[in-house]
C-alpha cells in the first residue's frame, strides 16, 4: 500500500472520527490539530488507521509527523519495516 | 494462601478552594464541545499558604486520629509520593512526620517519578509488609501534588490551553497494613511498561513543559503494555471478565475513556456501543472525585479508587483493576478486591462534603493567584504567609484541626494549625 494510499485511509478516518469534517475538504498538506480534531481523536484516527493497514507499532513511534501526509509517510516506512 | 496486605484506611484531600472549570474555559474562550471531552467540573486550587505538606497532613490527619495509642506506635513508614517537592535533599515525609506526631522509630522518605510515584510508594509499602521484617508493622503512604501556573503573559496562557482547565491539586493518605478494610491488593498480580521518553517534565522549580500528544499516546501504549504484562503473570486474565470496576490513572476523564476505548478495540475489536456501556458501567464511577479536583498526579488512580468506592453498591467482594502511569515513562497495572465494608470505610471520611466546603474562587480571585505574588517559590529562605490574601477561602468553623504553611525562617516551613 502506497503513500498516497495510507492518506486517503487518514482522511476517512478523520471523517467517521469528526463528522463535522464530513463535508470539508481534506488534503496531505492539512495538520489534524490545525483541523481542529483534539489530542484523543487524533490517536483514534492514528489507532483505526493502524488497524486498516495491519501495521502493530508502539504508538509513540508515530509521534513527529506535522500534517497528513508526513504521517502517511511514516505509516508506510513502518508498514514496510 | 499469600498474607493478606493492602489498604486499611483511605482519604482525599482536596484543598480548600476551588475554580469551577466550565466558567474558566468560557473566560479563557476555548472550545466548548472540546471542553466537554474533559469530564472535568471543578478543579482545586492550591492557596499560597497550601503546600504538598499541607494537602499531605490534611489528607493523613484523619486516618491517624482514628488510630489508638498502640496502632499509631506501629507505624515504621512514612512514604511521601509527588513531584510537587519543596526541597531538592529534605522529603516532604519529615514535615508529615513531625506534624502527624508519629513514632521516632519510622522510615522516611520520598518517592519520585511523576504521576506513577503514589504507585509505586504504595507497592513499596506493600513489599515491606510481605517481607514481615516486622510483622504487624504499618506503614503511612501519601500521594501529594498541586500545580500551580504562573499567568506571566498572553502567550503563557495560549501555551497551556490544555493543560490549565485539568490540572489540580490533591492529597490522598493510605494506611498500609495487614488488615485492608479498604483494599486486599492481590499479591504478584501487577505488570509493568516502561520505556525513556519525553512527553511531561519539569525542568525547573517552578516550569512544567509537556507535549499532550506523545504523553497520550505513551498512556496509551503503557495501558496496552502494563495489563498485557500482568496477563502473562496471572493466568486467565482477561480485561473484561476479571475486574467488576476500573479505577485508571485520570489526568482528565477523556483521556481514560480513550485508553480504555483503545484497550477494548485491541483486545476484543468491541464495537462502539459495547465500549461506551464498559466504560459507564465499569469506569464512570471512578471519575466522581476526580472531576470536582482536577489532576492530582501521583495520587490520581487512588482519587480513582475513592471516586468508585463512594459511588459503587458493592454487595459482595469485587476485584478492582488498577492503572497508574507517569511520564516520563513508567506504568503499572494491578489489582485488589475490594468489600462492602470497603465502600462504608471511605463513605465515613465524607470526602464529598469536605469538597462541597471549598471555596469556590471567582476568575478575579483565581487570576490574582496565578499572578503569583504571595506563592512561595521553590528555595524560598524568609516568607511571612498572607492568610486573608482571599478572605472568603480562610474558614470561619476552623476547629483546629487544619494545617496551612505560617512562615518560612531560614528554609524551615512553619505551619499552624487553624
Amino acid at each position: 500500500m502506497d503513500s498516497d494510499r495510507i492518506a486517503e485511509i487518514i482522511i476517512a478516518e478523520i471523517r467517521s472520527t469528526v463528522p463535522e469534517l464530513e463535508a470539508q475538504p481534506i488534503t496531505r498538506a492539512d495538520s489534524m490539530a490545525d483541523l481542529g480534531v483534539d489530542s484523543i481523536e487524533r490517536s483514534e484516527i492514528i489507532l483505526a488507521t493502524l488497524e486498516a493497514i495491519g501495521v502493530k507499532v508502539p504508538m509513540v513511534q508515530l509521534h513527529g509527523p506535522r500534517n497528513i501526509g508526513e504521517l502517511a509517510d511514516l505509516l508506510h516506512a513502518k508498514s514496510k519495516a | 494462601m499469600t498474607r493478606a496486605v493492602g489498604i486499611e484506611a483511605m482519604n482525599v484531600y482536596g484543598g480548600m478552594a476551588c475554580l469551577d472549570v466550565k466558567e474558566l474555559c468560557l473566560h479563557r474562550g476555548l472550545d466548548m464541545p472540546r471542553f466537554e471531552n474533559l469530564l472535568v467540573q471543578e478543579k482545586t486550587v492550591a492557596l499560597p499558604y497550601e503546600d504538598p505538606v499541607t494537602f499531605a497532613v490534611n489528607a493523613a490527619r484523619p486516618l491517624i486520629d482514628a488510630l489508638a495509642p498502640e496502632e499509631r506506635a506501629r507505624i515504621e513508614m512514612v512514604v511521601t509520593c509527588t513531584e510537587s517537592g519543596i526541597d531538592f535533599g529534605k522529603s516532604l515525609s519529615t514535615y508529615v512526620h513531625a506534624h502527624l506526631d508519629l513514632p521516632s522509630n519510622c522510615r522516611l522518605f520520598e518517592i519520585k517519578q511523576a504521576c506513577y510515584s503514589g504507585t509505586a510508594g504504595l507497592q513499596m509499602a506493600v513489599n515491606f509488609l510481605l517481607a514481615q521484617t516486622s510483622p504487624g508493622a504499618k506503614a503511612l503512604v501519601v500521594a501529594t501534588d498541586i500545580s500551580r501556573f504562573a499567568l506571566a503573559d498572553a502567550g503563557a496562557v495560549e501555551e497551556w490551553a490544555y493543560s490549565e482547565p485539568s490540572s489540580g491539586a490533591g492529597a490522598v493518605a493510605m494506611l498500609v497494613s495487614d488488615t485492608p478494610h479498604v483494599l486486599r491488593i492481590d499479591a504478584g498480580a501487577y505488570g509493568n511498561h516502561a520505556f525513556e521518553v519525553m512527553d511531561t517534565c519539569r525542568p525547573g522549580p517552578d516550569t512544567e513543559a509537556g507535549d499532550a500528544d506523545l504523553s497520550l499516546m505513551a498512556y496509551l501504549d503503557c495501558c496496552e503494555g502494563a495489563f498485557r504484562d500482568y496477563s502473562r503473570r496471572v493466568e486467565n486474565a482477561d480485561f473484561r471478565e476479571s475486574f467488576g470496576q476500573l479505577c485508571f490513572h485520570t489526568p482528565f476523564g477523556g483521556m481514560v475513556k480513550g485508553a480504555h476505548r483503545h484497550l477494548m478495540r485491541r483486545l476484543y475489536k468491541a464495537p462502539p456501543k459495547e465500549i461506551e456501556a464498559d466504560f459507564q458501567a465499569r469506569l464512570a464511577a471512578s471519575l466522581a472525585f476526580g472531576k470536582r479536583v482536577g489532576n492530582t498526579a501521583g495520587g490520581s488512580v487512588f482519587v480513582a479508587l475513592a471516586g468508585m468506592l463512594e459511588t459503587v453498591a458493592i454487595d459482595a467482594p469485587m476485584r478492582v483493576g488498577l492503572f497508574s502511569y507517569g511520564s516520563g515513562c513508567c506504568s503499572e497495572f494491578y489489582s485488589g478486591v475490594v468489600t462492602p465494608e470497603s465502600g462504608e470505610r471511605l463513605r465515613a471520611m465524607r470526602i464529598p462534603q469536605a469538597l462541597d466546603r471549598r471555596h469556590r474562587l471567582t476568575i478575579e480571585e483565581y487570576e490574582m493567584l496565578l499572578r503569583g505574588e504571595s506563592v512561595v517559590r521553590f528555595g524560598t529562605k524568609d516568607a511571612e504567609l498572607n492568610h486573608q490574601i482571599v478572605p472568603d477561602a480562610w474558614p470561619v468553623d476552623a476547629a483546629g484541626d487544619r494545617l496551612v504553611l505560617d512562615a518560612v525562617v531560614g528554609y524551615h516551613r512553619k505551619y499552624i494549625w487553624i
